[in-house]
């Protein structure tokens, strides 16, 4: 009499006693996996999985007054200037001012990505072994950045960017054009 | 006598485990979820190899838009009163209560002061739904978006700016913006971008 019936509901023993019907103990779980799947696409499309990083810009004081002592210029020849201009283009002049007359023989149109990095990489090769160290022990290569009124935000990022990839720690951003740089740069800036 | 017949049975899948595992996943994206607040312009960042997060709190997000409209959020209901509360004392404009209530519940917001307490008078409905034609800026230093910085500053001293600019903004947008923080002597700050995977060979320094 104390034996539990283990075979489920229904079955009915030859020759025994008719008992109450028992039922199965089992749940239907379909329902409740609908839920589940249900809440997971919510949370799923309403979550921001990728938190956006941010890269730190720091721009030099503005001087108030113009007693900040004079510095030594810039040799051009230690320098790449990265001019970013419209449709996604980018103009290295490496090593040579503006004002030369060999400027816009040398200025180079390349694209965002491996093209501008290989420029980068091919001007800081040449710097450095060119130059000693500075006196601070840090590379002579100086990377002067000019965003044109005509490039993008992305495009700066970009340029950005490619500092951090190749590691230069000299650079400055400038962002007005000289004279001499509107004219070498003539219609590529007009927009 | 009766045939034998196999027994018929209901096909029944145990979902037990499988309720186990939708949960398990439940469990998961509740917890990790941050969500999405639906800001006053729809930006797309550049990418860059930066690997910084951006922090949650203490921070004011300057974001410009593809047209070069401006919009200004700030993090923390409190923090946005009092900024309002700074901003109208030095504009000349009283708030009122419901005014503030609902400026903090805003995440962000792109109109010049002027043009603020008339936004601020419509239906929640509708202030999601007009133009916000951005805040003022030039590149003296000196336009409504210094002012905002400033009163952000002031409710929070603390306060971190962050750039989020979208891929197409123009770059004299962005030279205004960077006049107008320059002259409240803020010299550094983020730009918020998405991540991106570095080069083949790029080993990040220590």
């Amino acid at each position: 009499m104390a034996e539990i019936d283990t075979s489920g509901g229904g079955g009915r023993k030859k020759g025994g006693k008719v008992r109450a019907k028992k039922m199965s103990t089992r749940v239907d779980m379909t329902p409740m996996v609908d839920l589940g799947f249900l809440l997971i696409t919510f949370f799923m499309l309403a979550t921001t999985m990728s938190k956006p990083t941010s890269m730190t810009l720091s721009v030099p004081h503005k001087e108030k007054d113009e007693t900040q002592k004079d510095t030594e210029p810039l040799k051009a020849s230690k320098v790449l200037t990265i001019f970013m201009g419209k449709n996604n283009e980018v103009y290295l002049l490496d090593g040579i001012a503006a004002d030369d007359e060999k400027a816009p023989a040398a200025l180079e149109k390349v694209a965002y990505g491996t093209q501008l990095r290989e420029g980068i990489f091919k001007a800081k090769q040449r710097v450095n072994s060119m130059f000693p160290p500075e006196e601070d022990g840090s590379e002579p290569f100086v990377a002067v950045l000019k965003p044109t009124p005509v490039s993008s935000y992305k495009n700066l990022v970009d340029v950005l960017d490619e500092m951090a990839i190749t590691k230069t720690k000299r650079y400055a951003l400038v962002d007005y054009l000289t004279d001499a740089e509107t004219k070498l740069l003539g219609d590529k800036i007009d927009p | 006598m009766a045939k034998v017949r196999p027994k018929k049975s209901a096909p029944f899948i145990d979902m037990t485990a499988m309720t186990d595992v939708a949960f398990l996943l439940l469990t998961f994206f509740i917890m990790t979820a941050t969500f999405k607040n639906n800001e006053a312009a729809e930006i797309t960042t550049p990418s860059s190899i930066s690997q910084i997060k951006v922090p949650d709190e203490d921070i004011v997000v300057i974001s410009i838009d593809p047209e070069g409209k401006v919009f200004f959020s700030v993090d923390g209901q409190p923090v946005r009163i009092s900024m309002l509360e700074n901003i109208g004392s030095a504009k000349g404009i009283t708030f009122t209560d419901e005014e503030k209530y609902k400026f903090s519940i805003q995440p962000g917001f792109g109109f010049p002061v002027a043009q603020l307490k008339s936004w601020l008078g419509m239906s929640p409905e509708q202030m999601k739904q007009v133009e916000q034609p951005g805040i003022p800026v030039d590149s003296t230093g000196v336009s409504e978006l210094a002012d905002w910085v400033f009163a952000a500053r002031k409710a929070n001293p603390k306060v971190r700016i962050a750039l989020k600019g979208d891929n197409a903004a123009k770059f004299p947008v962005f030279k205004d913006v960077l006049s107008n923080l320059q002259s409240q002597n803020i010299n550094r700050f983020n730009l918020i971008t998405s991540s991106e995977e570095p080069p083949a060979g790029f080993r990040q320094d220590d």
